[in-house]
């Protein structure tokens, strides 16, 4: 091995030792305590073995199954609503000359305000006796919604506001994905003829689908993580309406103490979202080819 | 030259004067005497009560106390991690009666006498069905043969609340059973106005500890018989049965639309604001006297919950105990529990209740300041105290909750039948004590 080839492999180490450090260990010490069950005694946290009967309890878990359920639903709900609103804002922006960037702060607001601010601001917003948007329904005559209490209402309440929060995200990306688009085509195109329908079809589609995709892969990865609008505005409820996979994982986890099978529904979860980045990468790789 | 006239100099001499002054007023009354503590504590419609008796130990004693606030279930877990660490950054931890018992199972908690031989709870203060002592080679509560492992510092208990003025207004009676509830809140309900205001969200220990009442007025419960061990479980019995109906009937007939969706904050909000003739909460009384938060000053009154001419009534033990943790250093230990004698003095208890929290003295509940208009409250905690119950005393309390939460909050915003959700629960709950290994007795399914 030459010199050189063995300082390029030799700088490599640091950044590989972190890695297995921060990453690798703890996911393999959760593998391994997802073949236990962890008691207390005098302090000691005592391991016993269960085999895989932590992974064997996880199909019956009516909570977890209501949380897969739901966040499906949720994720795929959500980034479709926002990947459309994203795009058209994007859209509309290239085709501002004056004061863009005044327009692209206000569409960025949402994502700027931390999470906690916006569960405190939409919890008001739906409250049964005091919301905003139940006293403009009174204005019209109509009955106040129990938006966050109904089973029927709660996990579509709750799309809206993680579509108002996370639509700016696709904004930005996808605004950055048409910015970057070669002028010359559209005037080729426009010398051509072509009309603004047809170009969105046949020019601006075909050549947004990799970022497109990227933005779908991101915002579908990020929704199945969601945590803290669940956790700041139904707590999961009412019953299983809104309960969702991290929800289900922190409460086994943490509030039931259950570290154990909390750890076999986090592998089982890792996996699935492992599952889902393959999948969505290869289908990337092969848009990305053909465009 | 550095004054350029004497106002400047005589401006500066002032100022410094001043500054002098006023920080000799901040000096504390006393030096302290003992290591700065940090106390884990859940934000709760009491603690501003707490808080200010802390301000007055450490004025008066010199002494630093910090408070680390969280919510209800993120303080559980704060605690339950610190006590688990090599060294906790907590010196007093105040854990809830839904949750005290695996930090006494788990031996996490120092005897309090085994920091120091000669503190005593005082007699004044409530011991809530034992929960204060352990007995490690038994495991169980008892006083009789335990140690003494911690201090209550808050009896919550879940008291009726209901609006006095329109009692008057409407002269009504003071209801003592859940019949007779209903009949006053159909009186009262009006367009504006609910009957009833319940908490139905389901959370850490939420809907199930709101429920208690109803299930003990009519003879059910969800483990009967854990003090010996029978841990029979009657969450699917008749009588569990007959209270969540009375419960239903109520939210449907008088009460809030969105029952289910009720948290705790929403039920005193409801009653501050004047939507609501009756709440079932534990007590702010603070609160709904203070017309900068409430539209109902001085129109609230408080009396034990109702129950049934053959139960009569029972309110579950919500309070909060504060121990010591084994893994802080012996000065730290010593300092928690200077702050611990000096929170049960009769100074100190009044101190609290004149903040606006219940005290944990019988001796202050049942004072002078129980006949005044401020402190009317006082009168229904005490009364309501000698019914007081623990609900579980399992450390696999949070598990249960878990199964009872979600199946009691289905069944009150109507995603499963009551039938179904109890008999449910009951299944789940068998599940739980099994693969903790209990011995339990399980009823045959509701039909």
């Amino acid at each position: 091995m030459s010199a050189d080839r063995f300082w390029r492999h030799a700088t490599l180490w640091p950044a590989i030792l972190l890695f297995v450090a921060l990453t690798i260990l703890p996911l393999a010490n959760l593998f391994a305590l997802s073949f236990n069950d962890v008691e207390w005694v005098n302090r000691t946290p005592v391991w016993n073995w269960v085999g895989a009967s932590n992974y064997q309890k996880l199909p019956d878990d009516n909570l977890l199954r209501a949380g897969l359920l739901n966040t499906v639903i949720f994720a795929v709900a959500a980034v479709a609503i926002q990947m459309l609103i994203g795009f058209v804002l994007a859209l509309l922006t290239t085709q501002i000359t004056r004061g863009r960037g005044f327009y692209r702060t206000i569409f960025i607001l949402p994502i700027l305000v931390p999470g906690i601010i916006i569960g405190a601001i939409w919890k008001l917003m739906y409250s049964y006796d005091f919301g905003v948007l139940n006293q403009v329904l009174h204005v019209f005559g109509l009955s106040a919604l129990d938006w966050l209490g109904s089973p029927n209402l709660a996990l579509l309440s709750v799309i809206i506001v993680d579509v108002w929060h996370w639509t700016p995200f696709c904004f930005l990306l996808l605004l950055a994905g048409l910015e970057s688009l070669p002028d010359d085509i559209f005037e080729a195109d426009r010398i051509d003829g072509a009309t603004g329908w047809q170009i969105l079809r046949d020019i601006t589609l075909p050549l947004m689908m990799p970022a497109i995709i990227v933005t779908f892969v991101f915002r579908m990865i990020l929704a199945f993580k969601v945590f803290d609008e669940i956790y700041l505005l139904t707590g999961g409820g009412p019953g299983t309406a809104t309960e969702v996979i991290s929800f289900t994982i922190y409460r086994r986890f943490f509030t039931e103490d259950q570290s154990g099978y909390g750890a076999a529904m986090s592998i089982a979860v890792i996996a699935i979202i492992a599952a889902m980045i393959i999948v969505a990468t290869r289908a990337t790789a092969g848009r990305g080819s053909k465009v | 030259m550095l004054f350029r006239n004497n106002f400047a100099r005589r401006a500066l001499q002032s100022t410094v004067a001043l500054a002098a002054l006023t920080g000799s007023a901040f000096v504390p009354a006393a030096a302290a005497d003992q290591e700065p503590i940090t106390i884990v504590i859940n934000q709760s419609p009491w603690f501003a009560g707490f808080q200010a008796v802390v301000e007055k130990y450490e004025e008066e004693t010199g002494n630093t106390v910090e408070l680390d606030v969280n919510p209800f279930a993120g303080s559980l877990e704060k605690q339950r991690t610190a006590v688990r660490s090599d060294e906790s950054p907590f010196d007093l931890v105040i854990m809830n009666a839904g949750f005290f018992t695996e930090f006494y199972t788990g031996g996490f908690l120092d005897p309090l006498n085994a920091i120091d031989p000669e503190f005593k709870l005082s007699d004044d203060i409530y011991t809530f069905d034992d929960s204060v002592c352990w007995d490690a080679k038994a495991a169980r509560i008892t006083c009789e043969t335990g140690e003494l492992m911690s201090v209550p510092v808050n009896p919550n208990i879940l008291i009726l609340h209901y609006r006095s003025d329109l009692y008057q207004e409407h002269n009504l009676s003071v209801p003592e059973t859940w019949d007779e509830l209903l009949e006053n809140a159909k009186v009262l309900k009006s367009q504006n106005m609910y009957g009833i205001s319940q908490r139905g969200q389901r959370g850490a220990f939420d809907v199930t500890y709101d429920v208690f009442p109803y299930l003990w007025a009519y003879g059910g419960g969800i483990i009967d018989q854990q003090e010996d061990g029978s841990y029979r479980i009657s969450m699917n019995s008749p009588e569990t049965l007959a209270g969540m109906e009375m419960y239903l009937k109520l939210a449907e007939e008088v009460g809030h639309p969105s029952t289910a969706g009720q948290t705790q904050t929403n039920v005193i909000q409801n009653m501050a604001t004047g939507r609501a003739a009756h709440i079932g909460s534990v007590l702010a009384p603070g609160l709904f006297d203070n017309p900068d938060k409430s539209a109902v000053v001085g129109k609230v009154d408080y009396a034990p919950p109702p129950g049934t001419a053959e139960h009569g009534s029972a309110t579950p033990l919500g309070h909060w105990l504060a121990g010591v943790p084994k893994n802080i250093p012996d000065a730290n230990k010593k300092a928690a529990l200077a702050f611990l004698t000096w929170f049960q003095t009769d100074e100190a208890q009044r101190a609290y209740a004149e903040a606006g929290s219940a005290p944990v003295s019988r001796a202050v509940l049942t004072s002078e300041m129980a006949d005044t208009q401020e402190f009317r409250w006082m009168k229904a905690l005490a009364d309501a105290l000698p019914n007081a119950r623990l609900t579980f005393t399992i450390p696999e309390a949070s598990q249960v909750l878990a199964v009872t939460e979600l199946r009691f909050n289905q069944a009150i915003g109507e995603e499963m039948p009551l039938n179904e959700a109890l008999n449910t629960a009951a299944t789940e709950i068998a599940k739980v004590l099994e693969d903790a290994g209990y011995k339990y007795q399980k009823l045959e399914d509701l039909n």
